[in-house]
C-alpha cells in the first residue's frame, strides 16, 4: 500500500521523534509514505484565530499536493489533519477558491484510526516480536482528531478506541479512563501557563489516579504539553509515548534505547524494568 | 414602534447580528434553549467572564461589543467539546472562533494580548519560510519588547532558555529553519 504523506512543521521540529517512528512504524507494515513535494505549514491556531481565509487556503496547497501525486492521504499531526478536512470541507461547499486545483474528495486518514482497521491490525499482531507484556498504559487522544465528529467521521467521539486496539494488539494492557478527549491545553501556554498546567497537571494526576505507568499520544503538541509539566509538581513522573514509539518497540528486531533519549521525562527505567530493552 | 420599546429595539439589534453570523460560517445560533451542555463540557469555563451559553445569547440579543471586549474569545481553545456536545448542532466554537477573528481585525484591544501577538508572529515566520521552525517562532515573540519586559520582569525567559537548551541538546530544535520551495505561491493568498 502507498500512501501521499503530510508530516507538518512539528514532525521536522520538535516531535521529531514523532516523525521517526512514523515512517519505521509504517515501513515495518510495508506500508510506503510518500512525502508531498514542497508541502507547506497548515496554518494552525494561528491562522484559524486571526483569518479565515487563510484557515481554509493555506492546507488547500498540501491537499492539491497529495491529488497531484494520486494517493491517499495520511496525516500524523492532529492538528494538520483536522485543519485540512475543515479546509477541504470548506473548498467542497463551494464557499472559497482554491489556488491550486481540488477535487475536494481526498480521503485523509489518521494515522490511529488507519492502523486499527482489522487487516492492519492482524498484521500488527503477527508481526510483534517483543510483547509489550505489563506494560500498562491510558491512551490520550485529545481534540483534534476526534472533534468535531461530524468533520472527522468518528463515531465514538466520546470514547475513541482506535489507539487501545493498537496497543492491546501489541500486547500491553490499554486502562479505561475518562479523560481520553479532554484538553491538553494546547498553545495555551504561551499566554496564559496558569491555564495551561492547570489542563496539563489534571491529565496527568488522572492517569496516575487509573493507576497507569505511561501516558500513550499520537499527537505533537500533547505530549510536549503533558512531559513537560510534571517537573513543576514532584509527584511520580509518568514517561509520555507516541503510540508509533511501542509500536517500533514491539515490532523493530533491534530496539533502538537512543531513540527515546528525546523524551524530557526519561521513559528508559520504566522500559527497563519491564525488560524490553536490551 | 416606540424609542423606549426596549425589548424590540433589542431583538432587532440581535437580528442583524444573528444573520450576520449565521451568514459567515453557517451554524444556526437560533436553536439554543440554553441547556448549558457547552459550558459544562468546556475544560476553561471556569477562566472565562462570558460562558458559552452566554455567548450565543450575547448574540441573539445583538451584544457584539460586549463579546468582542471579552476574555473569552481568546481564552477558548477551540477544543470542540461545545460543538460536539450540543443538542441542537449550534456550533459554539465556532461562534466564539468568529468573534476572535472579527476582534483580531477591530481596534478593540485583546484582553490576552499575548496570545494575539503570538498568533501574529506564527503567520509572519509562516509567509517567510512557507513552514515553522519552533526556535524562530520563539524567538521572535520574545523579541517583541512588550513580551520581552513582562518575560525578564517575571524572570520566565531563564526557565525557558534552560527548556530550549534541553530541547537543543536532544536534537529537536534547529537553529536552521527548513523553508518550503512552494512559499511564493502561499504569499500570494492576499489575506492577513
Amino acid at each position: 500500500m502507498e500512501y501521499a504523506y503530510y508530516p507538518g512543521c512539528s514532525l521536522e521540529g520538535t516531535a521529531n521523534d514523532y516523525g521517526r517512528s512514523v515512517l519505521a512504524a509504517f515501513k515495518l507494515l510495508d506500508i510506503t509514505l510518500k512525502e508531498i513535494p514542497n508541502w507547506t505549514c497548515c496554518g494552525s491556531t494561528a491562522a484559524h484565530s486571526l483569518s479565515h481565509v487563510k484557515t481554509v487556503l493555506l492546507p488547500c496547497k498540501n491537499i492539491a499536493g497529495a491529488e497531484e501525486l494520486g494517493l491517499e492521504l495520511v496525516s500524523p499531526c492532529p492538528m494538520c489533519y483536522n485543519r485540512l478536512l475543515y479546509a477541504q470541507d470548506q473548498i467542497k461547499k463551494r464557499l472559497y477558491d482554491s489556488p491550486w486545483p481540488l477535487s475536494g474528495e481526498l480521503p485523509i486518514h489518521d494515522p490511529t484510526r488507519l492502523l486499527s482497521a482489522p487487516d492492519y491490525l492482524k498484521q500488527i499482531k503477527e508481526r510483534v516480536i517483543r510483547p509489550l507484556k505489563g506494560l500498562r498504559v491510558v491512551s490520550y487522544y485529545g481534540c483534534q482528531m476526534v472533534r468535531p465528529p461530524k468533520l472527522t467521521g468518528f463515531k465514538e467521539f466520546q470514547n475513541p478506541t482506535t489507539m487501545d486496539k493498537i496497543i492491546e494488539a501489541l500486547g500491553a494492557t490499554s486502562l479505561d479512563w475518562s479523560y481520553k478527549t479532554t484538553c491538553c491545553g494546547a498553545s495555551i501556554k504561551i499566554g496564559r501557563k496558569d491555564i495551561g498546567n492547570f489542563l496539563a497537571q489534571r491529565l496527568v494526576q488522572k492517569a496516575l489516579d487509573f493507576g497507569a505507568e505511561a501516558i500513550v499520544v499520537s499527537c505533537p503538541l500533547c505530549q510536549f504539553n503533558l512531559d513537560s509539566v510534571q517537573f513543576e509538581t514532584g509527584n511520580k513522573m509518568l514517561p509520555i509515548f507516541y503510540f508509533t514509539e511501542l509500536m517500533v518497540l514491539a515490532m523493530e528486531e533491534q530496539p533502538m534505547p537512543k531513540h527515546f533519549k528525546t523524551h524530557l521525562v526519561d521513559p528508559i527505567p520504566l522500559l527497563h524494568s519491564k525488560s524490553l530493552l536490551t | 414602534m416606540s424609542e423606549t420599546d426596549g425589548f424590540r429595539e433589542i431583538t432587532k439589534k440581535g437580528n442583524k447580528l444573528l444573520s450576520k453570523i449565521q451568514g459567515d460560517i453557517g451554524v444556526n445560533i437560533n436553536s439554543c434553549y440554553q441547556c448549558e451542555r457547552c459550558t459544562n463540557s468546556c475544560p476553561v469555563a471556569e477562566f472565562m467572564d462570558i460562558k458559552p451559553h452566554q455567548v450565543i445569547r450575547y448574540v441573539q440579543l445583538g451584544y457584539r461589543e460586549e463579546v468582542l471586549n471579552s476574555r473569552t474569545i481568546w481564552v477558548c481553545l477551540s477544543c470542540e467539546m461545545c460543538t460536539a456536545h450540543c443538542p441542537n448542532e449550534v456550533g459554539v466554537a465556532e461562534v466564539i472562533i468568529c468573534f476572535r477573528n472579527w476582534a483580531a481585525q477591530s481596534h478593540f484591544e485583546s484582553s490576552e494580548g499575548e496570545l494575539e501577538i503570538f498568533y501574529r508572529k506564527f503567520l509572519k515566520e509562516l509567509n517567510k519560510f512557507g513552514r515553522i521552525n519552533e526556535m524562530w517562532l520563539m524567538a521572535s515573540l520574545n523579541m517583541d519588547p512588550k513580551i520581552l519586559f513582562k518575560k525578564l520582569q517575571s524572570a520566565e525567559i531563564f526557565s525557558e532558555l534552560k527548556l530550549a537548551y534541553t530541547l537543543m541538546s536532544k536534537g529537536r530544535l534547529h537553529f536552521l529553519p527548513k523553508k518550503s520551495n512552494a512559499v511564493k505561491e502561499l504569499r500570494k493568498i492576499k489575506a492577513e
